[in-house]
C-alpha cells in the first residue's frame, strides 16, 4: 500500500487540506484498475466509514498476495468540510462534486476538482460513494447516469438489489460521474445511508458489493459469494407517495420492507396540537426502498419510494 | 395601488407556511395585456433586488395612471433565506437557481422552483436581479448566453446598466430560473449587481430608471423613454480573470469600477500571521475593473476581480 496526497492546498490560517489516496497493487500492473471516491462532502460520513473500512480490508488482502490489479481508494475529498460541520466547501459553499472537470485556472473548488480528476483519469473503473442530496434514506443502489459512454453490464457485478438507470441531468454534467463516464472510465455511483449518520448494515452491504466487484472484475484474488441479479429501476416503476400535510413524521417501516397494498407506511402528526394529520398507506404493493428520513416533514415532500415490478400508481400532479 | 398576494405557499413543519409574495400592479384598462415580472431573491443573501423593488413599487403607487400592463414584483422568492442570510434553501441547502425548472414530485427546492415558474408562467418578460455574493463587487451588469443574445441583449441595452456579457452556453446553467423562464417564451434577464448582504443605493436608483425605460420602450408604462447610459458590450473586448495565486488576506489597492493598466497593481495578498506580502496581484491586461472581491480571506483559485478590456496582443 502507497499513502500518499493526491492534492494538497495551502489555507490562510487553519493547516492544509490534503486529500489522501490509498493505492494498493503494482503501479505499472497488466490487470485493470479502479478508484473509489469516498466522502465528496462534509455529511457523507457513511461513505468516509466504508472507503476508510475497505483501504483496512485491501491492506490486509494485499499482505496476502491477494491484490492483482490496481486500486486506489480515497476516503476524503472534503476533509475541510467533514472536520467543522459543513456540508460544502467551507468558506464558498461550493460543492466539489459540482466542479467537474475541474479547472487549474479557476475558482478554489474548480482547482480541487481538475487535481483530483487528473489522477482520477484513465482508471478502467470508477466508484463513487454518494449520499442523496435531499433528506432520505434508502436502501444501497447504484446510480447510473446515461451519459452516452455508460456501462450498464459492469454495475451488475456488484450484485445489489437496484440500479438506477436514467437519462441524465443539467446539473449532472458538472459531477463526478459524467466527466468520468466522458472520458472512459466506466463509473457509477453507490447511493446509501442517511447524511451525517453511519448505518452498519448498509455500509456492509456496500462493502461487499466493492469487494465482490473487485473479485469479479479480477482485481482482487478472491472467492465471494454471488449477489443479487440486480433490478434495473427507472424512474417509472418507483411510486412515490408524498407528505399532503407537513408535521412530525413517524415511518413505521424501514428501508427494504416488503409491503402490501392497503399497508400503513406511516403517519404525520400536527407538531404542535399533537392531532393525528395523515396516515400514510401504501397503494401498492413493492419494496419500500427510499423514506424521508428527517423527524419533520415538509408538505408535499416525499415520504416514501415504493418500486414494483408493476407500475402501480405513479403520482403525477 | 398594488395588490399584494400570497402566490405560493407549502406547509412548514411546526406552525407556519413558507410562502411567496407578490405585488401587482395593473391597468384600468383591460385590453393591456403585456406582463412583466420583478424578481429578486433567488438567493437569500443578496438584498440589492429588495431595494430595487421598493424604488419600483414606490414609483408606481405615485404614478398609477402610467401603467399600461401588468407589473408583478416579487421581492423574496427564497423568502426563508432572505429574512435570515441564507443563500440557499435552509434546510437542504441546495442553490434553488441550481434546481429550475423544478418538479412537484421532488424535494422542497425543486417544488418551490416548480411553484415559481407556474406563477410566472405567462409573463412577456422577467427581469431577475441578483447581487453578485458576498464575495465579490460588480458593476450592474447583464448576463446573457450566447444562445439568447439575438433576443435579449437588445432589451438589455434599455437597462441602464454598465455592461452586457454574452457568455457561452454552460450545460448546468440550464438549471438556472433564467433559462427555465426563456424555454417558456418569457424573455428573461439576469442582472448582477453591487455586492452580497449590503445595498448601494446608487445603483438601486440606475437600475429602476432603466426598469421604467424598459417599460416605457414595451409600452407596459406610459412615459417618455428615458435617458439611459448604453452599456459596454462584452463582444468588442476580452474578460481577464484575476484569481488569487496565494492564500491569505487580500487588500484591494484601488477601487472597484476604474480603469487599469496592464501591469498596475490590483491589491496585495498578505499574511496576517507573518507580516510577509505574499503577492502582488497585477492587472494582466488594461480596461476596467468590473469585479472586485469585497470578502478579503482568500484560498488559492479565489476570484479576486475582473477586468474587461483589450487584450494587448504582446506576449507576456
Ligand atoms: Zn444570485
Amino acid at each position: 500500500m502507497r499513502r500518499f496526497d493526491i492534492v494538497t492546498l495551502e489555507s490562510p490560517n487553519r493547516a492544509p487540506l490534503r486529500i489522501e489516496g490509498f493505492l494498493f497493487g503494482e503501479e505499472n500492473t497488466k490487470g485493470p484498475s479502479i478508484a473509489i471516491v469516498g466522502a465528496m462532502s462534509g455529511d457523507h460520513v457513511n461513505q468516509l466509514y466504508v472507503a476508510s473500512g475497505l483501504v483496512d480490508y485491501l491492506r490486509t488482502k494485499e499482505e496476502e498476495g491477494k491484490i492483482i490489479g490496481k486500486i486506489l481508494v480515497i476516503p476524503a475529498v472534503n476533509a475541510y468540510a467533514l472536520n467543522m460541520g459543513e456540508k460544502f466547501w467551507p468558506l464558498d459553499k461550493t460543492d466539489i462534486n459540482m466542479m467537474f472537470p475541474g479547472y487549474h485556472q479557476g475558482e478554489t473548488t474548480q482547482r480541487i476538482a481538475a487535481r483530483l480528476f487528473d489522477t482520477l483519469k484513465g482508471y478502467d473503473y470508477g466508484v463513487i460513494l454518494e449520499g442523496r442530496r435531499d433528506q432520505g434514506m434508502c436502501l444501497p443502489y447504484v446510480k447510473m447516469i446515461q451519459s452516452g459512454y455508460e456501462d450498464l453490464e459492469c454495475a451488475k457485478d456488484l450484485g445489489m438489489n437496484f440500479i438506477h438507470y436514467r437519462p441524465h441531468e443539467p446539473v449532472e454534467t458538472a459531477m463526478l460521474q459524467y466527466n468520468w463516464q466522458l472520458w472512459e472510465t466506466k463509473a457509477f455511483s453507490i447511493v446509501f445511508g442517511k447524511n451525517g449518520t453511519i448505518d452498519q448494515r448498509d455500509s456492509e452491504e456496500v462493502h461487499t458489493a466493492l469487494v465482490r466487484f473487485l473479485s469479479k472484475r479480477g482485481m482482487l484474488k478472491f472467492s465471494v459469494f454471488e449477489g443479487k441479479q440486480s433490478n434495473i429501476i427507472d424512474p417509472h416503476k418507483i411510486t412515490l407517495l408524498k407528505a399532503s400535510r407537513a408535521g412530525i413524521f413517524i415511518s413505521k417501516v424501514r428501508c427494504g420492507t416488503h409491503v402490501e397494498k392497503g399497508e400503513r407506511l406511516g403517519k404525520i402528526i400536527d407538531a404542535l396540537s399533537g392531532e393525528k394529520l395523515e396516515k400514510i398507506i401504501s397503494p401498492c404493493e413493492g419494496i419500500v426502498t427510499c423514506q424521508y428520513s428527517h423527524p419533520l416533514i415538509f408538505q408535499n415532500s416525499i415520504a416514501f419510494r415504493i418500486a414494483s415490478v408493476e407500475i402501480c400508481c405513479q403520482i403525477i400532479n | 395601488m398594488g395588490i399584494v398576494e400570497e402566490v405560493f405557499t407549502i406547509e412548514l413543519p411546526v406552525g407556519e407556511s413558507f410562502r411567496i409574495q407578490r405585488c401587482r400592479y395593473t391597468s384600468k384598462n383591460e385590453e393591456d395585456s403585456k406582463r412583466i415580472s420583478i424578481v429578486s431573491g433567488i438567493h437569500g443573501d443578496e438584498l440589492e433586488g429588495q431595494y430595487v423593488c421598493f424604488l419600483l413599487g414606490e414609483w408606481l403607487r405615485q404614478n398609477p395612471e402610467k401603467i399600461r400592463g401588468t407589473i408583478d414584483i416579487y421581492p423574496a422568492i427564497n423568502s426563508l433565506g432572505i429574512d435570515s442570510i441564507t443563500r440557499s434553501i435552509p434546510f437542504y441547502d441546495v442553490d434553488l437557481n441550481r434546481i429550475f425548472p423544478g418538479s412537484k414530485n421532488d424535494f422542497l427546492p425543486a417544488q418551490i422552483a416548480d411553484g415559481v415558474v407556474n406563477v410566472m408562467r405567462g409573463s412577456d418578460l422577467a427581469i431577475d436581479i441578483h447581487s453578485s455574493n458576498v464575495f465579490l463587487r460588480e458593476i450592474p451588469q447583464v448576463r446573457i448566453a450566447k444562445s439568447q443574445e439575438e433576443t435579449l441583449v437588445p432589451l438589455a441595452n434599455l437597462l441602464n446598466i454598465d455592461f452586457v456579457w454574452v457568455h457561452d452556453a454552460v450545460t448546468v446553467l440550464e438549471s438556472t430560473f433564467a433559462h427555465a423562464m426563456n424555454t417558456i417564451g418569457t424573455k428573461t434577464l439576469v442582472v448582477e449587481m453591487g455586492v452580497g448582504m449590503r445595498l448601494g443605493k446608487a445603483y438601486g436608483h440606475q437600475l429602476l430608471d432603466g426598469l421604467l425605460n424598459l417599460m416605457a420602450h414595451e409600452g407596459i408604462l406610459e412615459i417618455e423613454p428615458l435617458k439611459v447610459r448604453f452599456p459596454i458590450q462584452s463582444h468588442v473586448g476580452e474578460v481577464a480573470y484575476l484569481n488569487a495565486a496565494y492564500p491569505g488576506l487580500f487588500v484591494p489597492a484601488i477601487e472597484h469600477c476604474q480603469m487599469v493598466s496592464k501591469g498596475d497593481v490590483v491589491g496585495h495578498i498578505v499574511s496576517a500571521l507573518s507580516g510577509e506580502v505574499m503577492d502582488e496581484v497585477i492587472a494582466p491586461i488594461g480596461g476596467m475593473l468590473f469585479t472586485l472581491r469585497a470578502y478579503p480571506i482568500v484560498y488559492e483559485g479565489s476570484l479576486l476581480g475582473r477586468i474587461f478590456g483589450k487584450i494587448c496582443g504582446d506576449s507576456q
